[in-house]
C-alpha cells in the first residue's frame, strides 16, 4: 500500500508521533482512521521538499487508503475526497468537491447528529472516534459505518476536518449472527428438560440450565464456578462419578460416556436413578468444555421392574393353568377308560349271549358318548400341553399311502353313518414323509371328521400330492367336502381357540372348538400350515402343507413355515376359490382375502 | 420239553387303578389268556420273578416305582429280560413312546385300550417269543 519513495521513508509507530531528529517536520502527524496509529513522514535528505511535493505525497497516501476519507473545511464544504470514497459511494469528484457535506448526493449525508458533531469539532478542535452510524446509502444500501473525525492543525490547511469512514456492516452482522446463535444455544439448553451442567477442564461449573436449578433446588450463585463435587453440600460427590471424571481421558478430545447409571440419594429429591451422559464441546473457543446431562430414570426403571414382575406372574399363572388342565384331563381319563372298557365288554357279552337286540343300541350309545368325551379331553390336554410348551416333535420316516389308508379306515365308520362317500386319491410318487406321525394323523383326522360332521349324503375327497416349491419338497393334503361350507365371518373365526362357526354348532355337531386350532398348531410345529377355502352352502377345501422333510422345531420357526405355505398358495388357486385364509403363527390374527 | 406255544399264555398286568385292572383282566381272560395282576411297580417286579409270565402289560404312570423304572430293572435282569413288555400310557405323546422304547419296552399302546389293536400286538410278541424259544430248543 505504501510504496517506498526516493525522498521519503515512512515510519509506522503506535502512540503519539515523534518529530524527526533533524526537526524538519513539515506535515504534522495525521490521525488516520485508527486513532492509535500514526503515520509520519520522515525526511532523510538534507534538501527541503516543496509544498507541492508534500501535498502530492499526502494525496498519494490518502488515495492508497482503502477506507473512504473526506476533507472538509470549516463550513463543512468538501475540499477533497480519496479514491476509496468515490469508489464506495459512486460519486465523481465534480459531484463532490466544493459541495456542502450534508448536501452531498441529494443530502444522503444529512444526518442530524453527525452534522452537530462535525460542527462541534470545528468550534472546539475536539475529535470523535468510532461514531457508529447506520444509514441507507443509494449506492451501497444499508450500511453500518464507523466515523472518525479530526481537525487538522497544519497551518496552510487550517480549519480543515478529516473524516474517515469505516464500513463495519459485515462485522456487525457477524456479531449479530453470533449473538443470535449464542441465544439460540442458550434457549435450547434452557428448554432441555434434563438437568445439564457445562464443566470446564478443571470440573468447575461454567453454566447450568434451568432444569438443573429447578430439579436440584439450587441457585445460579451456588452453582457457577464451583467444583462439581462441592455443589449443594457435596451431593454430587459420588465416588463413581468422581472416578469417571477424574479419569485422565477427561482432558482428551474424545472423552464421552453414555447412559452411565448412577443411583444416589440426593438431599433435594431423594434416592434417584440417574443416567449421565457427557460430550466434549470441541467448537472454537469452547474447546475443553464438558456437557454433562442428567436424566432421571427412576420412574422408568420402577415401571420396567413392575412390567417384568407382572409378566413373570402372568407366565407363571398361565403355566399353572396349563399344568392344572393337563393334570385334570389325566384324572378325568382314568374313570373314562373304565367306562369305555366296561361298555365294550358288555357289548361283546351281549353279542355272545344273543342279547344284542335288547341292549346293543343302548350300549352303543354309551360307548359313543364316552369316546366323544375322551376326544374332548384329549384335545384340551393337547392344547394345554402346547400352551405350556411341553409338546415335542417325534420325527420319523413313514409311508404316506399306508398312513392315509389307516386314517381312512379310522374315519370310514363315521363316513358310512352319515351316508357320505369317501374318495381316496393318492399320487403314485407320494413316497414317505419325515414328520411326527401321530400329529400328521391327528391333523388329518381332525379335518376328515370335520368334513364328515358338516356333510350329509355328500362326497368327501381325501387326497395327497408331492409338490416342489422354492427348492423344497412339500406334501400337500387336501380334504374336500360338499357340505354346508363356511361364510367369510366363520372362516375368520375358524382357527381361534374355542371358537366354532357359530354357537349352535357346538350343540348340533359337538366338539371343543379346539380341533382346528390343534391342527394348525401341529402343522406349524412341523414347519407347515393349514388353509381353508370355502363357499357357504357348497362345501369346503382344507389344505395341509408340510415339508417332506420336517426339521427339528427349533431350526424352522412356525413363521417361516407359514410364509413358505403362503407363497405356495399364491399359485395353486383353482376355480373353487372363494376365500382364502392364511393363518399367521404366534398371533391369533387371520387375514382374509376376497378375490 | 414242550416245544409248542402254551395253550393259555400268561399275561402279567401291572396297573394301579383297580377298575381298569379288573376291566382289562376280564376282557383278556375272555379272549383266552391267563392273567395275573400287580397293583404297583414293586409287586410287578416280584410277580415277574414268581409267576414267569409270557408277556407283561405295563402301565407307565404308576405311583412310586413307575413303569419305566420297573421295565429298566426287568430288562437289566438276565432272569427276566426275555419277557416282552408292552407299555400302556395314557394318551400317548411322541415323547412318551420314545421314553417307553428307550426304557426297553418291546411295544407300546395307548389308553383307552382298543382291544383288537392290543390283542394284535400281544399275539405278535408272543409268537415271536415262541419262535425264538423253538429255535433255542431245537439247538
Amino acid at each position: 500500500m505504501l510504496a517506498s519513495k526516493s525522498l521519503i521513508d515512512w515510519e509506522f509507530s503506535f502512540g503519539p508521533a515523534k518529530s524527526p531528529d533533524d526537526g524538519t517536520t513539515i506535515a504534522r502527524p495525521r490521525t488516520v482512521n485508527c486513532p492509535s496509529v500514526t503515520i509520519a513522514p520522515v525526511f532523510t535528505m538534507s534538501q527541503k521538499p516543496s509544498v507541492e511535493e508534500i501535498e502530492t505525497y499526502a494525496q498519494g497516501i490518502v488515495d492508497a487508503i482503502r477506507q473512504p476519507l473526506l476533507t472538509l473545511d470549516s463550513t463543512l464544504r468538501i475540499r477533497s475526497a480519496n479514491r476509496a470514497f468515490y469508489q464506495v459511494f459512486q460519486f465523481s469528484s465534480e459531484e463532490t468537491e466544493n459541495r456542502l457535506f450534508y448536501e452531498l448526493g441529494n443530502g444522503q449525508w444529512d444526518i442530524a447528529g453527525l452534522r452537530t458533531l462535525l460542527e462541534d469539532i470545528i468550534l472546539t478542535g475536539s475529535s470523535f472516534n468510532d461514531f457508529e452510524l447506520e444509514q441507507t446509502f443509494p449506492a451501497v444500501g444499508s450500511r453500518v459505518m464507523l466515523l472518525n473525525a479530526r481537525k487538522l492543525q497544519t497551518d496552510p490547511h487550517s480549519e480543515r476536518l478529516l473524516l474517515a469512514i469505516e464500513d463495519v456492516t459485515q462485522q456487525r452482522r457477524a456479531e449479530a449472527d453470533l449473538k443470535a446463535i449464542q441465544e439460540y444455544a442458550q434457549n435450547i439448553v434452557d428448554s432441555v428438560r434434563e438437568p445439564l451442567l457445562i464443566l470446564d477442564t478443571t470440573l468447575h461449573v461454567q453454566s447450568a440450565n434451568c432444569a438443573f436449578y429447578q430439579t436440584f433446588q439450587v441457585s445460579r450463585e451456588e452453582t457457577e464456578h464451583r467444583l462439581i463435587f462441592e455443589l449443594g453440600n457435596g451431593q454430587w460427590d459420588i465416588p463413581v462419578l468422581r472416578a469417571l471424571l477424574a479419569n485422565e481421558k477427561t482432558v482428551s478430545k474424545s472423552f464421552a460416556f453414555s447412559d452411565f447409571q448412577v443411583e444416589h440419594n440426593f438431599p433435594a429429591i431423594g434416592r434417584r436413578v440417574i443416567l449421565l451422559n457427557t460430550r466434549k464441546l470441541q467448537a472454537g473457543q469452547h474447546e475443553g468444555l464438558l456437557v454433562l446431562t442428567m436424566e432421571d430414570v427412576t420412574e422408568r426403571r420402577r415401571a420396567e421392574e413392575e412390567v417384568v414382575v407382572a409378566k413373570e406372574a402372568a407366565e407363571t399363572a398361565n403355566k399353572t393353568k396349563s399344568l392344572f388342565l393337563a393334570n385334570m384331563s389325566h384324572e378325568l381319563r382314568t374313570p373314562l377308560n373304565a367306562i369305555l372298557g366296561y361298555s365294550e365288554m358288555l357289548q361283546e357279552e351281549a353279542v355272545e349271549r344273543k342279547l344284542a337286540g335288547e341292549f346293543g343300541a343302548d350300549l352303543e350309545k354309551i360307548n359313543e358318548a364316552v369316546k366323544h368325551l375322551l376326544t374332548l379331553i384329549n384335545d384340551i390336554l393337547d392344547f394345554s400341553k402346547i400352551e405350556a410348551g411341553k409338546m415335542d416333535l417325534y420325527l420319523e420316516d413313514f409311508d404316506l399311502i399306508q398312513m392315509m389308508d389307516d386314517v381312512a379306515s379310522t374315519i370310514r365308520p363315521m363316513v358310512e353313518k352319515t351316508a357320505n362317500t369317501l374318495h381316496l386319491q393318492r399320487a403314485p410318487d407320494l413316497g414317505t414323509i419325515h414328520a411326527d406321525q401321530l400329529k400328521v394323523r391327528q391333523a388329518l383326522l381332525n379335518l376328515l371328521s370335520n368334513a364328515v360332521k358338516f356333510t350329509h349324503q355328500g362326497d368327501i375327497t381325501f387326497e395327497a400330492n408331492r409338490e416342489s416349491l422354492n427348492g423344497r419338497e412339500w406334501i400337500v393334503f387336501r380334504v374336500t367336502d360338499t357340505g354346508i361350507g363356511l361364510g367369510p365371518e366363520q372362516i375368520v373365526k375358524l382357527f381361534r381357540n374355542y371358537s366354532q362357526a357359530n354357537a349352535s354348532t357346538t350343540r348340533n355337531f359337538g366338539g371343543t372348538g379346539l380341533g382346528l386350532v390343534l391342527t394348525r398348531r401341529y402343522c406349524q410345529m412341523m414347519g407347515g400350515d393349514v388353509t381353508v377355502r370355502s363357499v357357504f352352502g357348497q362345501g369346503s377345501v382344507f389344505t395341509i402343507k408340510l415339508p417332506a422333510i420336517v426339521r427339528e422345531a427349533k431350526s424352522q420357526t412356525a413363521a417361516e413355515g407359514a410364509e413358505a405355505v403362503m407363497a405356495s398358495n399364491r399359485d395353486s388357486l383353482d376355480g373353487y376359490t372363494a376365500l382364502r385364509v392364511v393363518s399367521l403363527p404366534e398371533r391369533e390374527e387371520k387375514r382374509a382375502t376376497y378375490p | 420239553l414242550n416245544t409248542f406255544p402254551k395253550a393259555m399264555p400268561k399275561i402279567l398286568l401291572v396297573e394301579d387303578n383297580a377298575m381298569n385292572r379288573d376291566m382289562l383282566s376280564r376282557r383278556l381272560e375272555r379272549k383266552g389268556y391267563q392273567v395275573v395282576l400287580a397293583p404297583d411297580g414293586q409287586s410287578g417286579l416280584e410277580m415277574t420273578r414268581a409267576q414267569a409270565p409270557d408277556l407283561i402289560l405295563m402301565d407307565m404312570g404308576l405311583p412310586d416305582l413307575d413303569g419305566w423304572e420297573v421295565t429298566r430293572r426287568l430288562k437289566a435282569d438276565p432272569a427276566t429280560r426275555h419277557v416282552p413288555v408292552i407299555a400302556l400310557t395314557a394318551h400317548a405323546t411322541s415323547s412318551d413312546r420314545e421314553e417307553a422304547l428307550e426304557a426297553g419296552c418291546d411295544d407300546f399302546d395307548t389308553k383307552p385300550i382298543d382291544l383288537p389293536h392290543l390283542l394284535a400286538k400281544i399275539e405278535a410278541l408272543l409268537s415271536a417269543g415262541a419262535m425264538a424259544s423253538t429255535v433255542k430248543t431245537a439247538r
